[in-house]
């Protein structure tokens, strides 16, 4: 297991990124994938215009691999978990590809691996013990895991997982 | 002797961008023409046409007690009529945008008068009686090379945005998306006022600058542009200074501030 970090030189449109996930988990090296990125509100949260609906034109639903996943960042970049490194031309040239105004490609340790002290408070020892290992350090501790996380079928049965992370 | 201002030191064309913008004597570059209801709308506290709201009499009709200040300082136009004070806030990418809030301050304050501006990392905000505000606003900040509309942004609330990357159009991030990029046109389009409330027709700010276009005339140091490093006559006022404050401030001798 090995992650990178895939850090465009520009944020991207969701068509952008859309086009990235499909390609990406279009390869069998690939586990998951977490979305980093500015989170785009639904409605102004601050100021005279409080309330008024934002219709951001990139918070919008892409479809990946045939699931519709709702965006609500605006990537900025993405930290991918893969089995072995026997793939990474195949995401250089994807990069290549789509991010024409400049990429970097980092491999290196980004999220954690371990349950917390936290994760036993919150969640108990035994659901902890018992949960997927592979969700563990997927999401932000505060978001919820049906707007947060979408699992993407494999044709080997096996899944994907993908998940959003938010930063202001 | 009568005393010259020198606005600003340093060689290197940066600093002479930043003495260019604080010069009030300098005119700086007009590359666009806003119509003036279109600032209006963006800046959405007042129906284009509609007159000016007043918070006291005009002066003139005041009674007001004698006061010597008072027959020193002449008031703006807009102190005379009692207009009420508004504000337009700027916020500037850091990816070479002409101006940056501590340069708008500065220069603000070099070339107009009535003017009271509040300097943040990212944003940097005018308050000023409403008619003079929307004359600077059209005249100074949006119509000249102080204004590109990819890297500067009119945002009154909600602001972050000026130390991220750009976008794909190479627009600076807005959670709001208060301004989109037309990709017919390749123009700037207001579709939202300064805090985010629709507009019923979007506001056309015209074309961004070109990355080489903004690399000639931005005021800020970067290290793929121009390093503050380079400029050592900079470096040594801003040594000066410091040496100044800190050695000064905790010895306040002779000796201290001997070699500044």
């Amino acid at each position: 297991m090995i992650e990178i970090e895939v850090f465009p030189h520009r944020y991207l449109k969701a068509k952008t990124t859309e086009r990235f996930l499909n390609e990406i988990y279009s390869l069998s090296t690939v586990d998951r994938v977490i979305i980093h990125g500015q989170p785009l509100p639904k409605t102004v949260y601050y100021g005279p215009a409080r309330g008024t609906p934002v219709n951001h034109s990139e918070r919008k639903i892409i479809d990946v691999h045939g699931v519709p996943v709702e965006l609500t960042v605006m990537a900025g970049r993405f930290w991918i978990t893969l089995k072995d490194d026997s793939e990474m031309d195949k995401i250089e040239e994807v990069c290549k590809s789509l991010f024409h105004y400049g990429y970097n490609i980092k491999v290196g340790k980004f999220t954690r691996d371990k349950s917390t002290v936290t994760d036993y408070i919150k969640y108990g020892e035994m659901l902890v013990n018992m949960m997927d290992r592979t969700l563990i350090g997927l999401t932000d501790p505060r978001s919820k895991y049906e707007s947060s996380v979408k699992i993407i079928p494999k044709d080997s049965k096996k899944e994907h997982a993908e998940s959003f992370s938010g930063h202001i | 002797m009568a005393y010259e201002p020198q606005y600003y030191p340093g060689k290197t064309k940066i600093a002479q961008n930043r003495r260019n913008h604080m010069n009030p004597n300098v005119e700086l570059e007009k590359l666009r023409e806003i119509p003036d209801d279109d600032i209006v709308k963006i800046m959405g506290q007042r129906q284009p046409g509609e007159d000016y709201k007043t918070v006291h009499p005009p002066l003139e009709e005041m009674d007001l007690p004698e006061d010597y200040v008072r027959d020193l300082v002449e008031p703006i136009s807009g102190a005379k009529e009692g207009h009420r004070i508004r504000y337009i806030q700027f916020a500037d990418s850091m990816y070479n945008a002409p101006a940056q809030p501590y340069d708008r301050a500065r220069t603000y304050m070099w070339r107009f008068r009535g003017v009271d501006t509040g300097t943040l990392s990212g944003r940097q905000v005018i308050e000023m009686r409403e008619s003079n505000l929307e004359e600077i606003a059209k005249n100074f900040c949006i119509d000249t090379a102080f204004y590109d509309p990819a890297v500067c942004g009119i945002r009154g609330a909600t602001v972050h945005g000026h130390s991220l990357r750009l976008d794909e159009n190479g627009l600076m991030f807005d959670a709001l998306q208060r301004y989109v990029y037309d990709e017919k046109t390749g123009h700037v389009l207001y579709v939202k006022d300064q805090v985010g409330k629709p507009l019923d027709e979007p506001v056309d700010v015209g074309e961004p600058l070109s990355p080489e276009k903004l690399v000639e005339i931005t005021t800020i140091y970067r290290k793929d542009n121009i390093p503050m490093r380079e400029d050592t006559e900079l470096i040594k006022v801003v040594k000066r200074i410091h040496r100044a404050r800190t050695l000064g401030g905790y010895m306040p001798t002779e000796d201290t501030f001997k070699d500044l």
